[in-house]
């Protein structure tokens, strides 16, 4: 099976949510949607305070290259441009939304037959980004510099409990291998693969009932979307690490990938793709894992972006008393909550509550140097001693050890015994490597 | 309601710095028990000798790491909730690595430096340049000669209720490996720790081994390591023979007794891969464990005597010079181009 060098198999506690059918959550009477939901600059607003929009309408223009359009999620009135505290605790706009119950949707023309530029034009307008969880605006990520002529899919989803991706993947299959296809076209590339972690046999079976799905092992005519299995392991769905699994190219130190001919996307994004070339609505609902030993009844919901998390919450009967921990996006990665005071965005792809039995809340002890992290690390660094340099205060220390070259997976810091910091050591000497220099 | 507030990642592994050192405490156990009923089946009274100085060591490096915390004036529930074993597996080596005829201060004063000078002092957990035990077990050592203990302390020659074979009184079947004393203990004697004299942790390998599996299982230590080291020593002390003018037969002979005799098992499965005193990088690791088996075997044959806790210090020691070389390239890393002139 194939994978890449270090890394390490995290209980995925997937099945909390695995058998859960998607849900539609209900219109709720507020909505505050997020201007910055993507990486760029915020979209700026291009209706009135006042105005009443439709659901699907355009209310915020990308402002600039990589920047995206955002869509209104509801029918209703805009109320107010408010600050808010985002999930990650920065401020940013909210445009707040009174829902008026009317079920109007505004839509954009159905492409059949797409073009390429047809495809690429779609994307930037209906304000796809990279549904993963970093934003990207997915116009921008198809058409980079280098020549390409890999297309990879990342369904993985190595990140534990949620299971947003594997929901569509199982439920949607035809029209997520649509937005796949057509997002190849859009690249231009001729081969794709799915690359898929080896625990969702379901996902994995559904997508190979279709024509010209194949497994890798099996005859590939061209043309052909190429499914490989990958071992179950964190963080098999990062970028780097999943095109090393499924093509063996590495992805030089500080490049992207298409310096090595690929284009990685994300299953959410796919299917966001078919949806808007096929039906033409826009990007303002995404499906969402609600899961952890918290909270009462782990649903997957499809949800409207800039719904309040308390209302998404009251669907799966609230959280336990004994939560201790919330958090946004997935247990590795993810940003905890100081409370449940905010809203959904684009790029959510789950909410969890912890108990204190599943969430970490031990304090850090002296290292070991057991070289437990040393031996995960995906990108063959050396965690301690960036840990080490970072916390004396010597950056440049860190950064001879790679810290730049860190993608803040967190493999190291979940097997380290001593519970270092080690993620927030590598932020850490980020921020500081640009006053270095 | 307040909730935790923490940077990713937001679940962690269950295995903690306690849990390890509790893990090598259990690993060490059948060892000392089997070590200490092996000497009283030699003499009763070696047996309850034994047991005392195990716990006299890890009583006073115990005490020791309280003490040197509450002189710094740490509070001492702080010194409890800091408190993670390491100080027992300290205790517990340096026990092990005594005779049953050691002083007793010999075990109070080699526990007190080990844990004062070269683990406190540095720093504590995780700090030391070299391994505690190791350290307190040389200091002892060349300190208090006669007090220290050693095999001359077994008065006569016991024999093995296995195959009734022994060891000339007075020596250890290392030394006749070396050809400086007669030994008829066949290999699964010395394998099993029958008949065998010498330190008290160090007896029966296969205790040892068990141990070691443990560790293992458990997923603390890498079998790989251990086993490098022990076989790099018997490989190079059949080089050695060879070198010597031994015939291919006799050299190849060497190897298994050379293995199982002397500290080897004990220092290779729980002191020469001490997390802390070891290369963090894998290569890294190849080379230490590669370096201690022949400086093991080379100064064993150029010594006369058991040499593994003064490898492993002078392995210990180099650990920095390897970890400096030995940098690892981060995935996707290619060598910068050469600039054009």
């Amino acid at each position: 099976m194939k994978t890449f060098r270090g890394g390490r198999h995290v209980p995925d506690n997937k099945h909390l949510t695995e058998n859960v059918a998607i849900e539609l959550m209900p219109i709720v009477p507020d909505y505050y949607v997020c201007l910055a939901q993507h990486i760029g600059k915020p979209a700026s607003l291009c209706v009135e305070i006042g105005e009443t929009v439709c659901e699907g309408q355009l209310i915020a223009k990308a402002d600039g290259f990589v920047s995206a359009n955002i869509h209104s999620p509801v029918c209703g009135t805009i109320v107010e441009v408010v600050k808010r505290k985002t999930a990650q605790g920065r401020m940013a706009d909210f445009v707040h939304i009174k829902s008026n119950g009317e079920q109007k949707v505004v839509t954009l023309e159905p492409l059949t037959n797409p073009t390429k530029e047809q495809i690429i034009a779609r994307i930037a307008e209906a304000g796809i980004v990279g549904m993963g969880g970093a934003g990207f605006p997915t116009a921008v990520k198809i058409q980079p510099k280098d020549p390409v002529d890999t297309l990879i899919i990342n369904a993985a989803e190595c990140e534990p409990y949620l299971n947003c991706d594997n929901r569509i993947m199982i439920e949607r299959t035809k029209e997520f291998i649509e937005g796949v296809r057509l997002l190849a076209t859009a690249c231009g590339v001729q081969h794709v693969y799915i690359g898929i972690e080896e625990n969702k046999p379901e996902a994995y079976a559904a997508m190979l009932a279709l024509d010209g799905v194949v497994d890798e092992r099996g005859p590939i005519t061209p043309g052909d979307i190429v499914v490989v299995n990958l071992k179950a392991k964190y963080p098999q769905g990062a970028e780097k690490t999943l095109i090393y699994a499924c093509t063996k190219r590495k992805v030089p130190t500080g490049g992207l990938p298409a310096a090595v001919g690929c284009i990685v996307n994300n299953v959410a994004t796919a299917y966001a793709v078919w949806d808007a070339v096929v039906n033409g609505r826009p990007l303002y609902r995404r499906v969402m894992t609600l899961s952890g030993q918290g909270v009462r009844r782990p649903k997957n919901i499809d949800v409207r972006v800039g719904t309040p998390l308390a209302s998404i919450l009251e669907m799966c009967d609230n959280i336990t008393e004994d939560t201790v921990k919330l958090v946004m996006g997935g247990p590795m990665m993810g940003f905890t909550l100081p409370d449940l005071d905010v809203t959904t965005t684009k790029t959510d792809s789950g909410f969890l509550a912890f108990t204190d039995k599943e969430a970490s809340t031990l304090l850090p002890t002296p290292c070991i140097r057991c070289g437990r992290c040393v031996d995960v690390c995906p990108m063959a660094l050396t965690p301690l001693m960036i840990d080490f340099y970072a916390t004396v205060g010597d950056f440049k220390g860190a950064i001879k050890y790679g810290a730049m070259n860190c993608f803040e997976c967190g493999t190291c810091a979940y097997v380290c015994p001593a519970k270092r910091p080690i993620v927030q050591s590598v932020r850490l000497t980020k921020m500081k490597a640009k006053e270095i220099k | 309601m307040r909730y935790v507030n923490s940077g990713s990642p937001q679940i962690r592994d269950n295995t903690n710095t306690k849990r390890i050192m509790i893990d090598v405490c259990i690993a060490l156990l059948p060892a000392t028990i089997v070590g200490c009923v092996l000497l009283g089946l030699l003499n009763p009274q070696y047996a309850i000798q034994s047991a005392i100085l195990m716990v006299i060591s890890v009583v006073s490096a115990v005490a020791t790491e309280f003490v040197y915390k509450l002189c710094s004036k740490v509070p001492f529930k702080q010194i409890l909730d800091e408190f993670d074993y390491t100080s027992v597996v300290t205790g517990m080596l340096i026990g092990m690595n005594l005779y049953q005829n050691s002083k007793w201060y010999a075990a109070v004063l080699a526990s007190v430096f080990a844990i004062a000078v070269v683990k406190m002092l540095f720093g504590g957990t995780g700090k030391n340049i070299v391994n505690p035990a190791i350290a307190g077990r040389i200091f002892a050592y060349i300190s208090f000669g006669a007090g220290f203990g050693g095999t001359m302390g077994f008065e006569r020659t016991y024999s093995s209720p296995l195959t009734y074979g022994s060891v000339q009184a007075g020596a250890t079947p290392l030394q006749a490996v070396l050809g400086e004393a007669k030994c008829t203990l066949s290999n699964l004697d010395l394998f099993i720790g029958t008949g065998v004299p010498g330190c008290i942790g160090e007896i029966s390998k296969v205790a040892l081994l068990l141990g070691g599996v443990y560790l293992v299982c458990r997923g603390v230590l890498n079998f790989r390591w251990p086993l490098i080291y022990i076989a790099v020593t018997g490989v190079t002390t059949v080089v050695i023979e060879l070198i010597g003018g031994a015939g291919f037969t006799d050299a190849l002979g060497v190897f298994l007794p050379s293995i199982l005799s002397g500290g080897l098992f004990l220092g290779a499965i729980f002191m020469a891969t001490d997390y802390v005193t070891a290369p963090i990088t894998k290569l890294g690791k190849y080379i230490y464990y590669a370096l201690l088996g022949v400086i093991t075997a080379v100064l064993r044959d150029a010594v006369g005597a058991e040499v593994v806790s003064f490898a492993i210090l002078l392995g210990n020691l180099i650990v920095p010079l390897i970890d400096a070389y030995v940098v690892r390239r981060p995935f996707g890393w290619r060598k910068p181009a050469k600039e054009v002139k």
